[in-house]
């Protein structure tokens, strides 16, 4: 897992242990280096002690060459075990006596180097001068010490550091995992808030406030968010009631209007027929036109309200959305409108259209409007419709092609309004009714439905439904 | 300092064996006995009240005939025991003899030695002599050519007789012997 996708209280605890980590190792390891450097001045001082007493003693053995009393002395180094070597040169630089007599003559340096001690590939060298206080030099002590004891110290002293380390390490592990508690605690508490919200969209969880701090403070602003959200959806919810009720407040009373003008209209066309069959023989043909033209409004009447009806049914007698084959409505719309086709040779032809989720009905009722429309609106020249489907992500594009008069731009929008009509009654006829009823079926179906066109050479027709299921539109 | 060296490759020779003593030790013999005389002032503390100027010279008597040559005179040149610089003096007679710290007796004196010891006797000079039984008989220090090897031998009580103090390491590498016969 990347360092990123951590959760939020292993990273915390990783800071943690990570800079503990590094600073106990530079701790022990100044620690170490201290105890070794100590060691080590420590050595060379012991070692220059020795030297000084060992070249003390020794003076009478170089001044009057005596080499027992010489080889006694250095033996007396035997108590030193890190002693590894020891000799003596005289005045000139001559080997005088060597320590230990088993020593291995190559062992030691032809001639003894400048006083001092020095560290040699793991030896301590001293070589210290021999002579009486305040008289001439007599000569050299040469002396080797190993290390074993600073190498002994450096491993005790590591050993040291590395138990106290790992010790603090343990103990910063705990406090860590104690401690980044105080931090990830609000953190993980918001973030279950928020996951809450967004899984339940359940806006009236609050978040716990732990404390003052920034992370109290975007706890705060998270709840105030909330709130606030929550707040806005009541509103949102309380509008969207009051719309509903007065929607349908409005599609009752023009259901009910339209079904209740019906019967009075009913009348007055009966009985003008009725009129016209009794006493057409005693009126003169004035009095037959004026009849003629009360029958003919009561027809257009009649027609409007059947439209206003089936506008406002779509959403009250709506059924529920299953698959439909849609070369199969095609085929039931070319039937009902068999007459009109045949009427001025139209031809209307298809591409292979899919199956997808509508009320049968009403997609009928939509192709029927668009392809009777694209016949109506037909210029001089023979009505040719072409209907096609294009699969996109998530969505069916339907589109429906004429060749007829065409619509201009800024009527794009308003053709879909309700009792909008861009031409007088006597050019085409209709009710002004059509598109806003294929508006509101494309709606309840969750899709969209739009237009492009260039007046003079056809228009398209386009719906959208979606390809996924059960989306009604309130 | 040539001297010294020539008195350590004298050293040498004694440490290289007997194969070589048969080329002479005599005449580097004196080398190594001039460059003792030197070390002993080293090792020997004189009673304070006899050193009155604590710059005074530091002197190196011989007594009869010098058997060093010139070689004592080279050995200390340049030399000091703390502020004391080095002189070597010569003297015939006992009686000249007066401020004189370290005294060889050499061995054509071997006749009256005793005598000559009786007249130093309880002065601070630390007399040192190659004449035989030196030290037996009544002498400091005895220069024993042993083996082609200088050893030393100490005459402890008459060191102590004349207030003198010798370091006990010019002890550890000497053999001390007490007067017989007296």
């Amino acid at each position: 897992m990347a360092l990123r996708d951590w959760p939020i209280k292993q990273k915390l605890t990783a800071i943690l242990l990570l800079i503990s980590f590094l600073v106990l190792l530079l701790t022990s390891a100044a620690f170490v280096t201290y105890e070794v450097v100590a060691f080590r001045q420590t050595t060379v001082k012991n070692l220059s002690t020795l030297g000084r007493v060992i070249a003390a003693n020794s003076t009478a053995s170089l001044a009057f060459a005596n080499r027992a009393d010489a080889k006694e002395i250095l033996s007396a180094l035997r108590a030193e075990p890190h002693v590894v070597a020891a000799a003596l040169y005289d005045k000139d630089g001559r080997l005088f006596s060597s320590y230990p007599a088993d020593l291995p003559g190559d062992s030691l340096p032809a001639a003894p180097g400048r006083d001092g001690y020095r560290f040699d590939r793991g030896y301590v060298i001293g070589l210290e001068p021999v002579a009486e206080v305040g008289s001439a030099r007599l000569g050299t002590l040469y002396l080797k010490s190993d290390m074993k004891a600073v190498s002994r110290t450096l491993r005790l002293s590591a050993a040291i550091a590395a138990g106290v380390m790992g010790i603090s390490l343990l103990a910063a592990y705990l406090l860590a995992a104690v401690l980044q508690r105080r931090i990830s605690q609000p953190i993980l508490a918001l973030a279950e808030t928020a996951r809450a919200v967004s899984t339940r969209q359940d806006y009236s969880v609050r978040a716990p406030k732990l404390g003052e701090d920034e992370l109290g403070l975007l706890t705060d602003a998270f709840n105030q968010m909330l709130g606030r959200i929550e707040e806005q959806n009541r509103d949102l919810r309380k509008l969207i009631t009051e719309l509903e009720r007065s929607n349908k407040e409005l599609e009752q009373f023009a259901y009910v209007a339209s079904h209740d003008l019906q019967e009075p209209l009913r009348m007055v066309s009966s009985y003008t027929q009725l009129l016209e069959r009794r006493y057409g023989d005693k009126l003169d043909d004035k009095g037959r036109t004026f009849i003629a033209y009360a029958v003919d409004g009561a027809t257009r009447m009649q027609r409007l309200i059947n439209d206003l009806l089936e506008f406002s049914r779509i959403s009250t007698r709506g059924k529920p959305l299953q698959p439909v084959d849609v070369n199969r409505v095609l085929g039931a719309v070319r039937g009902n409108l068999s007459l009109a086709i045949q009427e001025v040779g139209a031809l209307v032809t298809n591409d292979e259209l899919p199956t997808v989720m509508a009320d049968e009905t009403q997609l009928v009722q939509l192709l029927q409007n668009l392809i009777g429309n694209a016949i109506k609106f037909h210029g001089g020249e023979r009505p040719q419709v072409h209907v096609s489907a294009q699969g996109a992500a998530t969505e069916w594009i339907f589109a429906v092609r004429d060749n007829g008069i065409g619509i201009a731009p800024e009527y794009f929008e308003r053709i879909f309004v309700i009792f909008q009509r861009l031409h007088a009654r006597g050019e085409y006829p209709g009710t002004g009714i059509g598109l806003a009823v294929c508006r509101r079926i494309v709606e309840r179906h969750g899709g969209r439905i739009w237009v492009e066109s260039t007046p003079g050479q056809g228009s398209t027709f386009f719906f959208a439904l979606s390809t996924r299921n059960g989306e009604q539109a309130p | 300092m040539a001297l010294l060296r020539k008195a350590l490759s004298f050293t040498v020779l004694l440490v290289a064996g007997p194969g070589l003593a048969a080329q002479g030790v005599q005449a580097p013999e004196y080398q190594v006995k001039a460059v003792f005389l030197f070390n002993f002032a080293q090792f020997v503390d004189w009673p304070p009240q006899v050193v009155p100027d604590s710059q005074a010279p530091l002197i190196i008597g011989i007594l009869g005939h010098d058997p060093f040559g010139g070689i004592l005179d080279v050995t200390v040149r340049g030399e000091r025991r703390g502020p004391r610089p080095f002189e070597v003096r010569r003297y015939q007679r006992v009686e000249d003899i007066k401020a004189c710290d370290i005294l060889f007796i050499s061995q054509s004196e071997n006749d009256g030695l005793e005598e000559i010891l009786l007249s130093l006797k309880n002065q601070p000079i630390l007399t040192v002599s190659d004449s035989p039984r030196f030290a037996e008989r009544g002498g400091m220090i005895h220069l024993v050519t042993e083996r082609n090897r200088i050893r030393l031998k100490i005459n402890l009580r008459a060191v102590q007789a004349a207030n003198l103090t010798i370091s006990s390491k010019l002890l550890r590498v000497a053999e001390i012997v007490g007067p017989t016969g007296r």
